[in-house]
């Protein structure tokens, strides 16, 4: 076990553990906190595969706005309405056989896979490449997530109207 | 990038319905009129778009090195789009009025639903695949809720945003293994090594997550639970446009995998998994219906059911399959199309006149919405002349030839099932007295939208080969 081998597995324990927090916790608060983790968690395994650009995007976006507005959102939202957000689980047996089963699939072509291993070389830097990339090869889905991003803006913008009574 | 003016000319289709979108928005922002302009902006886009690829569908090409088909199966998928849009446009313009949400965000989400499914029906690029598949959920998950007065339309749209996303995620996995062991993204290169690939355990596992994500939006069996709840509680013109257009366009990536074990002479692995489902879908969606009073929910039961026919095509995995599940799609969108477009004229507010006792002596009423929704629902049930005979017989043929005749059975003791509910709602019309007055608002446009529906249900019915021909000439 090599170095690179023992922060992939601190990254990886990171990420499933305070995973695990978010979903078992009941304050809704704490879990937006666990929620950081587990983004800083996946950004570290982005750039130990090289993915450096990914990496920066997810602290960037996930960490550094998402978060923000969620937090922002359940501080501002939760004392206006007298309704208790209830948070819980249930359903626990059909949802562990439901979950193991899928695990369980996951595990064994795990297993039985023979894995190839990707070229030893990792890149300097992805952003060049990636940027280039999407602006030839990929240019027309570049320009469908344009629309994309556009239809969620409306479709956000048309969720919040409130409507005349 | 297109290099050439022809290339240009040939996904004008695409073009216009984006250029759609963004004119429709500026309208929306400037104009205080555009609640009335919105929608024949929105017609025109999608009867342009339905033409020019009908009459462009022997102009087979792929642009932009390998991202996008046009011409040729997705011309086909395209024109049955556009046109299913295009009616459902015109009943909008009167049923929006009542819920009292006719903003003009409902036009230009439609358009982006549309533009999504295109990208979908023409992808030779698993990104595209899946870029097309949420410009058209997103889309939908807004319009679903569209009517925000009405709390099961609430309930819709976040139930349907809950379940669509979860799909999604399967689909994303599944695309992750598939490139994890392909290491490409062309869609027809994995179709030519699909052979080898299938001998990897985790290319198997990989395309089954990507098939199970699909069946979440076909709405097969296992994966329905979101199906009656959604349909019922949406405004009925966008349950129309999920059920038929929606699912459409789930076949058309699922018939890509159905090409891949037809160029291979593969036998197609997943015809056990397809098998399940089919029978399954029928049997629970056709026996379920007959204990629904309310229309919207019998149809999304119904709905199931003839997902369960059309996955007999992918089990039998044949070439008679191919065509048979396009004619069935298309015969399946026009009469499904027609027969919401009449509930959207006789809905009122608050899904008031959706249950069946709402139809009691509406042959007295209105004589000519009574024959066009008998029409739909004789073509629903498979009775011949008509569209819905033709798409089963070519699905079921298919069965007997790839050796599956217990499916076909199977197909045919359920629609035999099916026949109950959807004559029941004929015999509620004709034979019935109404019980409460029900005042009763036909607007023209509505009126036109299911005419035309119901035209082409008799068309395809009378001559099937006329569009049978067209499909062969595509798929070979």
């Amino acid at each position: 076990m090599n170095i690179y081998d023992i922060i992939f597995y601190l990254f990886a324990i990171v990420t499933l553990v305070s995973a695990a927090f978010v979903v078992s916790t009941k304050n809704i608060v704490h879990a937006a906190f666990f929620l950081i983790f587990t983004f800083f968690g996946v950004a570290g395994l982005y750039i130990l595969l090289g993915a450096d650009f990914i990496g920066v995007v997810q602290i960037l976006v996930y960490v550094g706005g998402i978060l923000i507005l969620l937090l922002f959102g359940v501080m501002l939202t939760n004392k206006i309405t007298n309704v208790e957000i209830r948070s819980g689980t249930t359903q626990i047996v059909p949802a562990l056989i439901g979950v193991g089963l899928f695990a369980g699939i996951l595990v064994l072509t795990m297993v039985s896979t023979e894995w190839k291993s990707a070229p030893g070389e990792i890149p300097f830097t992805t952003a060049y490449s990636l940027g280039k990339v999407l602006l030839t090869d990929f240019v027309l889905i570049f320009e469908l997530l344009g629309i994309l991003l556009l239809i969620a803006l409306i479709g956000a913008a048309s969720i919040a109207r409130r409507e005349k009574e | 990038m297109p290099q050439n003016s022809q290339e240009i000319l040939l996904m004008l289709p695409h073009v216009v319905i984006g250029v759609g979108i963004v004119i429709s928005l500026l309208i929306e922002m400037y104009s205080k009129k555009s609640e009335t302009i919105l929608p024949w902006i929105s017609l025109f886009v999608f009867v342009f778009a339905g033409v020019h690829s009908i009459i462009n569908i022997s102009a087979n090409q792929i642009l932009f090195g390998g991202m996008l088909e046009v011409g040729g199966k997705p011309a086909i998928f395209n024109f049955i789009f556009n046109i299913g849009a295009a009616l459902l446009i015109l009943n909008s313009i009167d049923y929006i009025k009542k819920y009292e949400s006719n903003h003009g965000e409902y036009y230009i989400l439609i358009q982006s639903a549309i533009l999504g499914m295109m990208v979908m029906a023409g992808s030779k690029d698993i990104f595209m695949i899946f870029i097309g598949l949420e410009l058209m959920s997103i889309a939908f998950y807004v319009l679903a809720g569209i009517n925000k007065k009405k709390s099961s339309s609430n309930e819709a749209a976040l139930k349907y945003f809950l379940l669509g996303a979860f799909a999604t995620g399967f689909i994303v996995y599944g695309i992750a293994l598939i490139y994890g062991v392909s290491s490409t993204t062309s869609v027809d290169s994995i179709i030519q090594n699909f052979s080898t690939f299938t001998q990897n355990i985790l290319f198997i596992v990989g395309l089954l997550l990507f098939i199970i994500g699909f069946s979440f939006k076909i709405a097969a069996f296992p994966f329905h639970m979101w199906v009656p709840d959604v349909y019922q509680g949406s405004a009925t013109t966008v349950t129309g446009l999920m059920s038929t257009t929606g699912k459409t366009a789930a076949f058309s990536v699922l018939l890509i995998i159905l090409s891949a074990s037809l160029i291979n002479y593969n036998i197609d692995i997943f015809a056990p998994y397809f098998a399940v489902i089919a029978t399954l879908s029928m049997l629970y969606g056709s026996i379920v219906a007959i204990a629904q009073k309310n229309l919207k929910r019998m149809l999304a039961y119904s709905s199931i059911s003839h997902a369960g026919y059309m996955a007999i095509g992918l089990a039998a995995a044949n070439s008679e399959a191919f065509s048979g599940i396009i004619f069935y799609l298309a015969a399946y969108t026009f009469m499904n199309i027609g027969a919401f477009g009449i509930i959207s004229i006789i809905e009122k507010q608050n899904d008031a006149n959706t249950d069946l006792t709402a139809y009691a002596g509406l042959a007295s009423k209105s004589p000519i919405l009574a024959a066009f929704m008998s029409l739909f629902m004789f073509a629903l049930a498979g009775i011949p002349p008509l569209a819905g005979f033709f798409g089963k017989y070519y699905v079921f043929i298919s069965a007997i030839e790839a050796d599956l005749t217990w499916l076909a059975v199977v197909g045919v003791f359920s629609s035999v099932i099916s026949v109950y509910f959807y004559l029941r709602l004929v015999v509620y019309m004709y034979f019935k007295e109404s019980e409460k007055d029900i005042d009763l608002h036909i607007d023209k446009y509505s009126l036109l939208s299911v005419v035309v529906s119901g035209i082409l249900v008799i068309y395809f019915g009378i001559s099937p080969d006329s569009l049978l021909n067209l499909i062969l000439s595509v798929v070979n």
